[in-house]
């Protein structure tokens, strides 16, 4: 075993793999180095490829703003740089999953054609989607609104009492662990290394640079790494004297017994929850933002509001069992853009995190322009918007 | 209604015997189990009393104490706990999906333990089950589990249930017992001080050999045969660590297959609520970290009987005494010097038991040949219907615990949520890995524990 490598990907969550793949198909030399962490957020994850929807606030987004203020109207849409982003990453999902098939063998079940649905109850809803529709522009697709007979002719499981919804042809999903999993096998087809349960435990850093990784399962002479370790990413950047301001973001999700696939065809987001069926018939419910440091507990109150959001939406779900509860951590930042690339005090050090509540659908880019600025090159999205130096607080 | 002062999951001899202590101090107990009655597995009370057998006289000693007590002591059968939440916050739903959330100021976990049964070919044919299963169809409903009957694993429960099965009248044709014989031999010399126990085993010895019932010791069951069900079981003797001389393997025409390696502790609720667990492989596997007052890390939780480490029925009594006791002391209901001398007399009788308790854990002890039955195309994972060549693959390729296996080959990801694969397949793991059963860490627990429905959660509003 050779312990030295051009780059180490700290992190093997779904934003780690895509940069570890990304650079080994580029032919640098990879190590991707993870630990199983309560609450990382990939396997935590939904799975939903919501670029448009999360960008304009649906999704998690309209659901913490419900929590927050009451129902009424809805949250402000995200930065446009961010949709832009996100559309892009979104984009590349089918040829990727084709790489990945013939790669490694394994369907990330990147679904095409699900769309999601955001389901409208009352008035006040009534006038938010129509900005919604406003926001989104024509750029990105043909948004609709649908009348409830559209809906039901869809999905018949849908609730009637509603007024309408707004269909996002685009936003589609895929199973995160799936995607993350074949990403990782694909970088190690094309030469990486992975080494599991490698906690990283410092970074030795000499004249501006960093020179080794020392992690569990040793040390490693590198040329670059990469801070892809999510809600853990401020821990990370740390040890190289860093401060970037990520914070965990607790979502808490539960999911039911698996259904007969396409019982539900849409994604649904509602302004209590988010319901989508996986490929194998589960049904997830999702999700709450939360902030509560590295605490992964599930609270029996937002099981019960998740739930209850789920039968308003789909009343059928009302008698379905449920399977499980879980939390995990999305890497949060202040100003909800991710933070990637070069950080200014270390000639050899890049981020790859703060993905927040988008970061399997911005995977597959976050990985492209990462490595892209790992090597010196020009990143086929300009990154600009998501350098760390944005924030200025630098104590180093 | 004002919350009981304790809560008790489990209603087995643990539970039953905790209530009766800390009711007996004042208390006020609330017992959960979702068994139709009090008993637990031991004591289980008939459905069908004209035809199952009677019940045992320390369970119905039991439950008199418990239905004595009836003014402190309330009884919940049929519920099911599924969280625990901060604060010692119960979730409990009813059969008929109705939830509540208990908020006690001391919470005592007896829930037991299930059975351990090894993946091997055939495993999953209808026909083979566990004796635990064939006992309840005995014992609840007087229902023989089949005509012809092969019992196979390890230990003193094997016998009792070939015994039951005798007195069913149902055709056993043999036991096969694991362990040596001689090992077995040796019994006696670390029982002399339970010789009422020793006592019970050489009755259960004798009434089997009266009804030319075989006991054969050192065997082990390699392979289940069938088509749509089971229909012989081939069996070969083993050495020492338990690997199978395939030379001489012997086939048996049975129709059901009773397999049984022992027990493991019920320690979901445990982990829900937070309490540190360690690996104690010689009483099940995890366990809840408990103090000399079967204090769990979490102040107020309190944990007793085989579900913090497999001991039987008399240990589970005499710990939930002392967990009731200790309860009691928490809250305040009795004096440091009045809980000191209750816990002195029980670690007593406790210390009596342990000799030939430890003996028996040795002999049955699992050993590795058990995890060389499994082939490549065998199930070791019933719920999401994994084969070992799947999980063994997801394992290279380095998911060596039991999240990431899980995520790789959904091994453990159904509803049972790892509790019946992980045991062996924990083990299967490390041995392929080349690490200790202690890295791979046990499977995580997540609410709901039983089956609830999404509406359980979400009451119907009234006005709609
Ligand atoms: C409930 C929930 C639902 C979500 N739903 C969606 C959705 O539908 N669509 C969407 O696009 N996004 C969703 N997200 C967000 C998305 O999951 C995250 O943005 C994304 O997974 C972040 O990936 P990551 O690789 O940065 O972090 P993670 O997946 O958390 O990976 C970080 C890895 O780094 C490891 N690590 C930490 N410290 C160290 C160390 N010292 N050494 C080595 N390794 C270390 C961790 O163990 C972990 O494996 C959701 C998040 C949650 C919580
Ligand atoms: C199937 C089986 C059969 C057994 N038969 C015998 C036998 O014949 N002879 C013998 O000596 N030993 C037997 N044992 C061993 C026996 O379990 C112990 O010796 C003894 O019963 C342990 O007592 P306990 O109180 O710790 O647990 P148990 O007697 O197992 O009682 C635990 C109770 O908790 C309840 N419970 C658990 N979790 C929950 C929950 N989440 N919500 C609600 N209720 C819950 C269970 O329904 C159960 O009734 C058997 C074990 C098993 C698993």
């Amino acid at each position: 075993m050779t312990n030295t490598a051009d780059v180490v990907v700290i992190g093997g969550g779904a934003i780690g793999a895509s940069v570890a793949f990304a650079l080994a198909r580029r032919g640098a030399s990879v190590t991707l180095l993870d630990a199983s962490t309560p609450g990382r957020a990939t396997s935590a994850s939904a799975g939903g490829l919501w670029s448009l929807g999360e960008s304009l606030g649906l999704g998690c987004g309209v659901i913490l703003h419900t929590a927050q203020q009451g129902a009424g109207d809805g949250p402000a849409p995200l930065p446009r740089t961010l949709m832009d982003f996100l559309w892009a990453s979104n984009l590349r999902f089918p040829s990727l999953a084709a790489e990945l098939r013939t790669l490694c063998g394994i369907d990330i079940e990147a679904e095409a054609a699900t769309g999601l649905l955001y389901l409208v109850y009352d008035e006040e809803q009534e006038r938010h989607a129509s900005r919604i529709i406003e926001w989104a522009g024509s750029d990105h697709g043909a948004v609709e609104k649908w009348t409830p007979q559209h809906i039901r002719d869809r999905d018949p499981l849908i609730t009637h009492d509603l007024r309408s919804a707004i269909h996002f042809p685009g936003d589609n999903q895929v199973n995160p662990m799936l995607l993350t999993e074949a990403l990782k096998r694909g970088a190690c087809a094309k030469g990486a290394r992975y080494l599991a349960e490698a906690r990283v435990r410092a970074l030795r850093c000499s004249n501006g640079r960093i020179v080794a990784v020392e992690s569990d399962k040793g040390t490693i002479a590198c040329g670059a790494v990469v801070n892809a370790a999510g809600a853990w990413g401020a821990q990370i950047a740390r040890l190289a004297g860093i401060e970037i301001p990520i914070q965990p973001v607790r979502g808490q999700i539960i999911c039911t017994e698996a259904l007969r696939p396409g019982t539900l065809r849409s994604n649904l987001s509602t302004r209590d929850c988010y319901i989508l069926q996986k490929a194998h018939g589960e049904v997830i419910i999702g999700s709450t933002t939360e902030y509560c440091d590295f605490n992964t507990e599930v609270r029996y109150e937002d099981m019960c509001s998740l739930a209850a959001g789920a039968i308003r939406a789909v009343p059928a779900l009302r008698n379905v069992t449920l399977k499980r509860a879980w939390a995990g951590l999305r890497p949060g930042t202040p100003d909800e853009l991710p933070i990637l690339g070069a950080a200014a005090e270390l000639e050899n050090f890049f981020h790859g995190t703060g993905g927040f509540r988008t970061g399997i659908v911005a995977a597959p880019l976050t990985g492209e322009v990462v490595a892209a600025s790992v090597l010196g090159q020009t990143p086929e999205f300009p990154i600009e918007p998501f350098l760390a130096s944005r924030f200025q607080r630098i104590y180093v | 209604m004002t919350p009981p002062a304790i809560v008790i999951i489990g209603g087995g001899p643990a539970g039953m015997s905790a209530a009766v202590a800390a009711a007996t101090q004042g208390l006020s107990c609330t017992i959960i189990d979702e068994g139709f009655a009090l008993g637990g597995q031991i004591y289980r009370k008939p459905t069908n009393p004209e035809r199952a057998p009677a019940p045992h006289p320390r369970g119905e000693q039991l439950r008199a104490e418990v239905a004595k007590l009836a003014q402190q002591i309330q009884v919940r059968n049929g519920d099911n706990v599924w969280g625990i939440f901060d604060k010692l916050r119960v979730a409990v739903t009813s059969p008929d999906q109705h939830t509540e959330l208990l908020q006690p100021q001391a919470l005592i976990l007896a829930p037991g333990a299930h059975e351990l049964v090894p993946p091997f070919p055939g495993w999953t044919l209808p026909g083979v089950m566990t004796p635990g299963a064939a006992q309840i169809l005995i014992k609840t409903m007087g229902v023989a589990p089949g005509k012809r009957v092969l019992l196979a694993g390890t230990g003193p429960f094997l016998l009792a249930v070939a015994c039951q099965l005798v007195d069913a009248g149902v055709h056993v044709v043999a036991v096969l017992e694991a362990s040596s014989r001689p090992a077995w031999l040796s019994l006696p010399l670390h029982g002399f001080r339970t010789p009422e126990i020793l006592a019970e085993g050489l009755a259960y010895l004798s009434k089997l050999d009266r009804a030319h019932v075989p006991v054969r010791y050192g065997r082990i069951v390699v392979a289940a045969q069938g088509e749509t069900e089971l229909n012989a079981v081939e069996h070969a003797p083993v050495d020492a660590e338990w690997f199978p001389d395939n030379n001489r393997i012997e086939t048996e025409q049975v129709d059901t297959l009773l397999v049984g390696y022992g027990f493991v502790p019920r320690v979901q609720l445990a982990q829900m609520a937070g309490c540190n667990l360690e690996l104690r492989p010689d009483v099940g596997g995890w366990i809840p970290v408990r103090d000399r007052n079967l204090a769990t890390s979490i102040a107020g939780i309190f944990a007793a009987g085989d579900g913090a480490g497999v001991a039987g029925s008399l240990v589970a009594a005499l710990e939930g005494q002392l967990a009731g006791m200790a309860a009691a002391r928490f809250l305040g209901a009795i004096d440091e010097a009045t809980f000191a001398a209750a816990r002195d007399s029980i670690e007593q009788e406790l210390a009596r038991l342990k000799p030939l308790r430890r003996a028996l854990d040795k002999i049955s002890a699992l050993q590795p040949g058990l995890m060389s039955l499994v082939r490549d195309d065998t199930i070791v994972c019933r719920c999401e219907e994994v084969t070992w060549r799947e999980a063994r693959e997801a394992v290279c390729a380095g998911s060596t615990t039991y999240r990431s296996l899980k995520m790789t080959s959904r091994a453990g990801m159904g509803a049972c949520q790892g509790r019946f694969c992980w045991p062996f397949l924990s083990r299967l793991v490390a041995a392929e890995a080349k690490c200790s059963l202690a890295d791979i860490g046990p499977p995580s627990a997540r609410p709901p524990l039983g089956p609830i429905t999404l509406g359980a959660l979400a009451p119907e509003p009234r006005d709609k």
